[in-house]
């Protein structure tokens, strides 16, 4: 869920634009020595910026009927890492703003924090904080993309009432107005793209063992066991994930 | 390609210099946020659809079709304003100049996203990119944002192909066939970009890579003239909003 262009008044866009700014810096700097280390990483960083970009394009048929879109920051964050997903993020909203009329420049702080930052961090906490009691990693990946979802749809709800506060009850009025309208669609979109996002890592485990154990999503002796004995199933991935 | 950034390519002011086209069109929009709703953003809507049909001249349709995805957003943000929650008229009641409020927001938003629709109609990312190093941005964040962009069409291509197969195996005839089909599309996609990057990665190995993507940039320059005018015409719409609110309010 983006805020459209122009939609925020000017403070509270510039305010969004400084909390999201040290992520960003933190994120790109991280990745410029990455880059400066590893000159190939800018191609496998490109490749996965893209992939974000294209997953996020992708339509999801929604309960209501009509057809919406994942925000893939879940799958970004499990994959690549919250501080990654930060630049990467930053630059798939860039595009979407500019090549498909979705959010927009004065908005980009917001969104960014929003989709960029939060979602991110809060489904990779919840993956971590599920994959240390042991949770089978499907169900992890189900709720890691759950929340990432489900916490950008709250940022942006709260965004837009600290913009838009309540006449009568003010901002928990506000928060209550906004959120019950954008969770028609967005609380079965956060599921939608939850089973979504344990489809296509269920096919990651089977097919592209390689790229998830070079991500650190698999470990590197028991991704090789496994390529080495093809009969052992995805579930069995459950015991070798970080 | 994407429908905005084909346009792009065969825009009239595809030849401009990016500075030229953001002086106008995100001048354009930073007025529309900053000036009084009324009747600033007003004119500002006027002045940058004028532009954007006229001397920019993009087509109306295709500009409708990128105009309306914003405008659902806005149109649903803004329904919230004309209602208030709690108060003497019960849980749920009409709010006192919620139509007003609700005006503003959508006026101020249909005039901020039509600058941005102006830069982006006009100014493709192929030329935008390489330039944003000039600007000060580092080379490696450019260099990524420049992969991610041309690897975005390619598996934009390769995910339609793989839609079309699939429908054709019939996987989008039911519901749990349809989520399948999904799953193995998001998938295919994860796959590809990265297979993508190492053919890419041992090609460009072959020539030599440094770490450095040198790209050709078309040649321009900013126009002295074009961005004097687009302050002018900002500066004139900024005058006039403050002329005309004061007899209005």
């Amino acid at each position: 869920m983006h805020i459209a262009e122009g939609f925020l008044p000017p403070a509270h866009a510039v305010a969004w634009g400084v909390a999201s700014a040290p992520f960003v810096v933190h994120g790109a700097r991280s990745l410029i020595r990455d880059v400066r280390e590893h000159p190939e990483s800018t191609l496998l960083l490109g490749a996965s910026g893209a992939f974000t970009f294209v997953l996020s394009a992708l339509k999801l048929p929604s309960v209501t009927g009509s057809c919406s879109h994942p925000t893939g920051t879940g799958l970004g964050a499990i994959l690549f890492r919250p501080p990654v997903m930060a630049v990467l993020g930053t630059i798939t909203l860039l595009f979407q703003a500019l090549l498909l009329a979705h959010g927009g420049l004065t908005t980009l702080g917001a969104n960014v924090f929003s989709m960029a930052v939060v979602g991110p961090w809060a489904g990779y906490g919840t993956y971590r904080l599920l994959r240390r009691y042991d949770v089978p990693l499907m169900v992890a990946v189900f709720f890691g993309a759950f929340v990432a979802d489900l916490s950008t749809y709250c940022v942006t709800s709260v965004q837009l009432a600290l913009a838009f506060p309540d006449p009568g009850s003010g901002f928990p009025g506000a928060l209550g107005k906004f959120g019950s309208v954008f969770a028609v669609t967005q609380i079965p979109l956060a599921v939608s793209e939850g089973l979504l996002t344990v489809l296509v890592m269920r096919m990651l485990v089977q097919s592209s063992k390689g790229e998830l154990t070079r991500l650190g999503v698999l470990v590197a002796s028991a991704a090789g066991r496994r390529a080495a004995n093809p009969a052992e199933t995805a579930d069995s991935a459950e015991a070798v994930t970080r | 390609m994407l429908p905005i950034d084909a346009a792009a390519h065969s825009s009239r002011w595809r030849r401009r210099h990016p500075v030229d086209k953001a002086v106008l069109g995100l001048g354009l929009t930073v007025l529309a946020v900053s000036l009084p709703p009324w009747p600033g953003a007003a004119l500002v809507l006027v002045t940058a659809l004028a532009v954007l049909l006229g001397p920019a001249g993009v087509p109306a349709g295709r500009l409708w079709r990128a105009y309306r995805v914003p405008l659902g957003f806005c149109v649903t943000g803004a329904l919230t304003l004309l209602v208030r929650v709690g108060g003497p008229g019960g849980f749920v009641s009409w709010a006192e100049g919620g139509p007003l409020r609700a005006g503003e927001v959508l006026l101020r938003t249909s005039a901020a996203s039509l600058g941005v629709l102006l830069f982006a109609f006009t100014t493709p990312m192929s030329d935008l990119l390489p330039r944003l190093v000039r600007a000060g941005v580092p080379a490696p964040l450019v260099d990524v944002a420049l992969v991610t962009y041309r690897m975005s069409f390619l598996l934009l291509d390769s995910v339609r192909r793989v839609r079309r197969a699939q429908a054709a195996r019939l996987g989008h005839t039911t519901r749990a066939a349809t989520w399948r089909s999904l799953g193995g599309l998001g998938a295919t996609a994860f796959v590809r970009s990265f297979d993508r990057a190492a053919r890419l990665q041992s090609g460009l190995a072959g020539r030599g890579y440094d770490g450095t993507l040198r790209v050709l940039v078309p040649e321009a320059r900013v126009s002295v003239r074009f961005t004097a005018l687009s302050v002018a015409l900002l500066a004139a719409l900024a005058a006039l909003t403050l002329v005309l609110e004061r007899p209005l309010s």
